[in-house]
């Protein structure tokens, strides 16, 4: 997907946002915090997830997404996010 | 305005969280876990271990497996091995084995969703945390009779054939079982007691020559050189040793006399403050043993304590305590628990010799049961309640 593609989205934004500040989180806790339903959250999270931003881990029946361990591109992203909300 | 002028050179040394580096008189205890648990060291996933901890209050078990855990995991570290330590009190989480394992999970996965889900579940998730970290844990289950009390045997038998169910795959998580007394495992059935019985470390209470040790070790670490004199030690051990030789009551009681001294802007802490201390510390029941209590018990034991406060009587009748209990219940948001609930807190409560229960014979009436409160003044109970209460509404 192209990078204007990814980021035009304000929810995967906020997700990025989020998960910046927060570490890791489940797919429920991430839509309740945005705002949005369950389903569009995880096809968001699924998206980021595809692009190497973000890494899922499965315990059971549970979710947890966060910004991918040695992921050059999570780690612009982060880099990003810091720049930006640390002005 | 606070004085400057204090006898404390760091009185966060005799917070009741504190560990020190060294445990007097608990050293060969402290030896036997090392021993018991050495494995980790060398073969780390080879094996797990439980061992089972038992003292009365104020022997020293909690400080002990904190200190052998934090010792246990700076050596880990030292030698490259993945281990954690971690120390869960069970009555925290009202003795419910799920929120119990849930502090564990969360050392790895911070925001792992609290709820919804059940103790095999968040079990399960804890061995694969581990298996993904590569790590070991040692999950020391401090409090553990109210685990018991609470799940029963079902709980112990899940948390103690863990790795049956895991054959061929590293042993990640051991445990530390610490229990006050050891009838609670009699209440389990064969195959859960048998599988617990297997170490059992027993704490004796301390002698006053111990007391005395202990009470000189957190002097030195936490007064000004000379502020408190032998003989306050001795009368501070003497009285520790008369509460069944709890070590945690005559630190506290160090603690208050310095905040006494502190008021009267003395050099050092005399006599006539260590018994000012004890008259000021709730008899039977201490600031840690109330933040150790139940939302309810604590509710409960607040309408029994406002009762006497207001009444000028010795004795209120169980029912008439649990119409008070509702108001508070009302006042703090939440629903009131049954009557068996508030019969069980009544017979905790009388347990720990906080209130006294007995049954009495109306002539008309049938039998109820009335309680006193023998020995606590109900001001400095309803005090202490509230402050506890309004430090847990605002965490």
């Amino acid at each position: 997907m192209e990078l204007e593609e990814v980021f035009s989205s304000k929810p995967r934004i906020k997700i990025l946002k989020i998960l910046y500040t927060l570490s890791s989180l489940n797919v429920s806790d991430i839509a309740k915090r945005i705002k949005m339903n369950y389903a569009s959250t995880a096809e968001h999270l699924e998206l980021l997830e595809a692009e190497g931003i973000l890494e899922e881990r499965k315990y059971g029946r549970i979710r947890m997404y966060r910004f991918k361990e040695g992921s050059e591109r999570a780690q612009a992203v982060a880099g990003l996010i810091q720049a930006w909300e640390e002005k | 305005m606070a004085s400057t002028h204090t006898v404390f050179k760091d009185e966060s040394k005799l917070d009741i969280n504190y560990i020190p580096q060294k445990l007097p008189h608990r050293e060969t205890e402290q030896r036997l876990l090392l021993e018991f648990f050495s494995f980790i060291l060398r073969c780390p996933d080879r094996m797990a271990q439980r061992v089972i901890l038992a003292g009365d209050v104020g022997t020293g078990k909690t400080a002990l497996a904190q200190r052998f855990g934090a010792t246990l995991a700076s050596e880990a570290n030292k030698r490259g091995i993945k281990f954690r330590y971690v120390h869960v009190n069970c009555r925290e989480f009202r003795g419910n084995l799920s929120s119990t394992l849930h502090r564990a999970v969360t050392v790895f996965e911070p925001n792992y969703p609290s709820r919804g889900y059940g103790a095999e579940e968040t079990l399960s998730t804890l061995l694969q945390v581990l298996d993904r970290e590569g790590a070991t844990m040692i999950l020391t289950l401090d409090e553990f009779d109210s685990l018991i009390e609470k799940e029963g045997s079902d709980a112990v038998y899940k948390l103690t054939r863990l790795q049956e169910t895991r054959q061929g795959q590293p042993q990640r998580l051991s445990f530390i079982f610490i229990m006050r007394d050891l009838q609670a495992i009699e209440k389990l059935d064969e195959s859960a007691k048998s599988t617990l019985q297997r170490s059992i470390i027993r704490l004796q209470r301390y002698g006053k020559a111990q007391l005395v040790d202990i009470l000189n070790d957190r002097v030195k670490m936490a007064f000004e050189l000379g502020a408190v004199a032998e003989d306050v030690v001795d009368l501070i051990a003497e009285l520790a040793h008369a509460q069944t030789g709890n070590a945690r009551f005559g630190i506290e009681v160090l603690w208050r006399a310095g905040k006494y001294a502190d008021v009267q802007e003395a050099n050092c802490v005399l006599p006539e403050c260590v018994r000012m201390a004890v008259a000021n510390i709730v008899p039977g029941l201490r600031r840690s043993e109330l933040a150790g209590l139940g939302l309810h018990q604590k509710l409960f034991l607040l309408a029994v304590a406002r009762y006497f406060k207001e009444n000028e009587e010795a004795y209120v009748s169980l029912s008439e305590a649990e119409l008070d209990y509702a108001v508070v219940c009302e006042e703090f948001d939440e629903k009131p628990h049954g009557h068996t609930q508030v019969w069980n807190y009544v017979q905790y409560f009388t347990s720990l010799g906080i209130l006294r229960s007995e049954v009495a014979t109306a002539e008309t009436r049938g039998r109820s049961t009335r309680l006193s409160l023998p020995t606590i003044p109900a001001v400095e109970l309803e005090r202490e309640l509230t402050a506890s209460l309004q430090l847990a509404r605002r965490a």
